[in-house]
């Protein structure tokens, strides 16, 4: 592992050391590390285990709350008290370690965030969390069935083709799992939605965000799909332009936080 | 085998009602009856289907049997039809179908919906429950939403813009003023429909349908019944009907509707006719690009020109090609989920027999289409209508 190499990684600040890697939020207030508008530990954490996958395999992790172990399953990461890498929270800072040995360490300075906008994203999400559905939503056991498509894109097949979001049969046939594809795309459309014209899910963060955005992005392995925008970036999608991917938060209802894949404009 | 008229049809205005179901079923079936000439009475019919989401949850269960029991239709067989906002639309179909095969001879198909008792952020909630709640809804996608991605893409694909979505929009609150059923009874100037709020990029407020309250109600009949209930009967020359993935993203495009094209073409094979006989079409303009895709699946206008056709004013009434939406579409007259199908049939029924104000007549007409669309086209009925049988 080469050391220092310190970068912007999937909207986060992130430096891979000797030991291990830190990654942080890109945002601040006065000086200290504060999670944006959809991200957390768990969103932390996940794209810290991708940008270290791209050098060494893990599989086996050490972790403990607050990150959520059920997004850390459907993305490949088992969780083992005895693994050799351990992500270690930094609770008074959006910032966490994953190390071998010891916690590793790095001081950058983030851009500086809107703190009413950060307290006010902060109350909603709490308040999220105690909102139930009056209509249409999506059950705990369906978001968990899911999981390993959604935050993770694994994928199916049957002959050549290439299967996403999985299907139960395609004509008289049934397809098989398939490896996790690849998370670039490139976009079709996209919209951006205000509070009226967005689910009831997100009607106390899109006024605060002033509307939330969605691209309808081919994937590059063929398959098409909807997709928020991470951060609730402000910046334009433009149609054939490509887009990654990077787990993030969508909502919370009835206690639970659902985790997704977003696009991350390029 | 047996031919199948409408002889009879009614609605109660779209919009904000007082009325419950029952009272607005009751207005609806009530007008129904009261135009049919003949000598009827509502213990002749045999079977009757309803279409109904059932918005808001207040009566989902048995809504059927709940409406007909105030109506006089006591012990037949009912139930409620659900395909989202196409849910009418499948009731006449499957009504239609009923008397086809022989098993009835009256049969009643209506629709119904509540959507304006709940709170703005309830009906939010139920606004997406026909949308593929496992993907889109997770990506803040309702119809808005969906509908806003097939418009930017068709504005990609072929050229056509914004301005020509305000052009349909201008256009169905022309047709939709002096409708007395309409919601939205606005003279809506292009600069207005230019500059409605953003609801989703790249729809704005006129873009989009209200919600409305509303029920709607048809009377059809086997053609033997039929002459002897009424003088005037319009005929159903063609049923067809078409289903898609529920979800946009696996379908092959995003800039045509694979069910109403497919419902059309059987529909016309049925009739016998093509699109260029059609003199007044009612279809689904939930948002205003719905419209410039459904007159390109229809046939009106080649692919890709749905723009263009709506930017020369083929679609007006009187003046262009085919009347286009004559009541004012889901954009003006309004749009109750479930009562929207048989509400574009009250309206053909009547333009057929030179019913309708009379400034909102289309002069000559004597064959009509209805198209009606589940959620962002996974399900939709097309039905053809004539003076005379062929
Ligand atoms: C477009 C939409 C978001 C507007 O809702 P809203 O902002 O809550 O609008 P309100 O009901 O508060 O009405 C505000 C004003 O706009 C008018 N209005 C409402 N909807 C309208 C519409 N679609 N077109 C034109 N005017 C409209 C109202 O009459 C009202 O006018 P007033 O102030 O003169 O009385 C809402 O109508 C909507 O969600 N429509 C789509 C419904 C849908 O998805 N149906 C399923 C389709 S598949």
């Amino acid at each position: 592992m080469s050391s220092n190499q310190c970068i912007d990684w999937q909207g986060n600040l992130a430096c891979i050391q000797q030991s291990g890697l830190v990654i942080k939020s890109r945002h601040s207030i006065r000086g200290k590390h504060v999670f944006g508008p959809d991200s957390d530990y768990t969103t932390l954490a996940i794209s810290g285990l991708e940008l270290l996958s791209e050098e060494t395999e893990i599989s086996n992790i050490k972790f403990e709350e607050p990150i959520d172990l059920f997004v850390m399953q459907a993305c490949g990461y088992s969780h083992d008290e005895e693994a050799v890498w351990e992500i270690v929270c930094d609770l008074d800072s959006a910032s966490i370690s994953i190390s071998k040995s010891e916690i590793v360490s790095w001081e950058v300075s983030g851009n500086e965030m809107d703190e009413e906008l950060f307290t006010q994203m902060n109350d909603a999400w709490e308040e999220e969390m105690t909102a139930v559905s009056q209509g249409a939503f999506v059950s705990e056991q369906s978001y968990r069935s899911g999981g390993p498509s959604r935050m993770n894109f694994n994928s199916q097949s049957l002959g050549e083709i290439r299967i996403w979001p999985p299907r139960e049969m395609i004509g008289d046939q049934r397809p098989s799992d398939a490896a996790p594809m690849k998370k670039s795309g490139k976009i079709e459309s996209w919209t951006k939605l205000s509070a009226g014209g967005a689910p009831s899910e997100f009607s106390l963060r899109a006024p605060i965000l002033g509307g939330i955005s969605t691209v309808f992005v081919r994937l590059d392995e063929g398959p098409c799909g909807v997709f928020l925008i991470a951060d609730d970036e402000d910046g334009k999608p433009v149609i054939g332009n490509s887009v990654t991917f990077a787990v993030r938060r969508i909502y919370a209802q009835d206690g639970l936080i659902r985790y997704g894949l977003k696009a991350l404009l390029s | 085998m047996v031919d199948v008229a409408v002889i009879g049809a009614g609605q109660t205005k779209f919009g904000n009602h007082a009325l419950g179901l029952k009272g607005m079923w009751a207005e609806s079936t009530e007008n129904a009856f009261a135009s049919i000439d003949g000598d009827f009475d509502p213990s002749m019919v045999d079977e009757a289907f309803i279409g109904s989401i059932a918005f808001g949850g207040g009566q989902i269960g048995n809504t059927a049997a709940l409406l007909t029991e105030h109506t006089g239709m006591d012990n037949i067989p009912v139930r409620r039809v659900e395909n989202a906002c196409a849910s009418s639309g499948f009731a006449f179909r499957d009504a239609w179908m009923a008397i086809k095969s022989g098993q009835a001879d009256i049969v009643v198909a209506g629709g119904i919906e509540k959507m304006n008792d709940l709170t703005p952020e309830r009906k939010r909630f139920w606004l997406g429950v026909s949308g593929d709640t496992e993907w889109e809804r997770l990506a803040g996608l309702t119809f808005p939403g969906t509908y806003a991605l097939m418009a930017r893409r068709h504005f990609h694909e072929y050229g056509s813009v914004h301005d020509d979505l305000v052009n349909i929009s201008v256009k169905n609150h022309m047709h939709g003023l002096d409708n007395e059923f309409a919601h939205i009874r606005k003279d809506v100037s292009f600069e207005k429909a230019q500059s409605g709020f953003m609801v989703a990029d790249p729809l704005t407020l006129y873009d989009c349908c209200p919600t409305s309250d509303g029920a709607s109600t048809v009377i059809l009949a086997a053609d033997h019944v039929a002459k002897k209930l009424t003088d005037d009967p319009v005929w159903v020359l063609g049923s067809g009907a078409g289903s898609d993935h529920l979800a946009l993203h696996d379908r092959p495009s995003i800039t045509q509707l694979i069910a109403t094209q497919r419902a059309a073409m059987s529909a016309y094979d049925q009739a016998g006719i093509s699109a260029k006989d059609i003199d007044l079409a009612e279809v689904h303009d939930c948002f205003t690009i719905a419209e410039l895709m459904a007159t390109e699946d229809l046939g009106f206008a080649n692919r890709g020109e749905g723009g263009l056709f709506a930017r020369e004013g083929r679609g007006r009434r009187n003046e262009g090609q085919v009347a286009i939406n004559p009541s004012g579409g889901l954009k003006s007259k309004g749009h109750p989920l479930g009562a929207t199908g048989t509400g574009q049939i009250v309206e053909v029924f009547k333009q057929l027999r030179g019913e309708v104000e009379s400034s909102r007549q289309v002069r000559d007409a004597t064959t009509a289409l209805t198209h009606n669309v589940g959620g962002s086209g996974a399900t939709c009925s097309v039905h053809v209508f004539g003076r005379d049988l062929k």
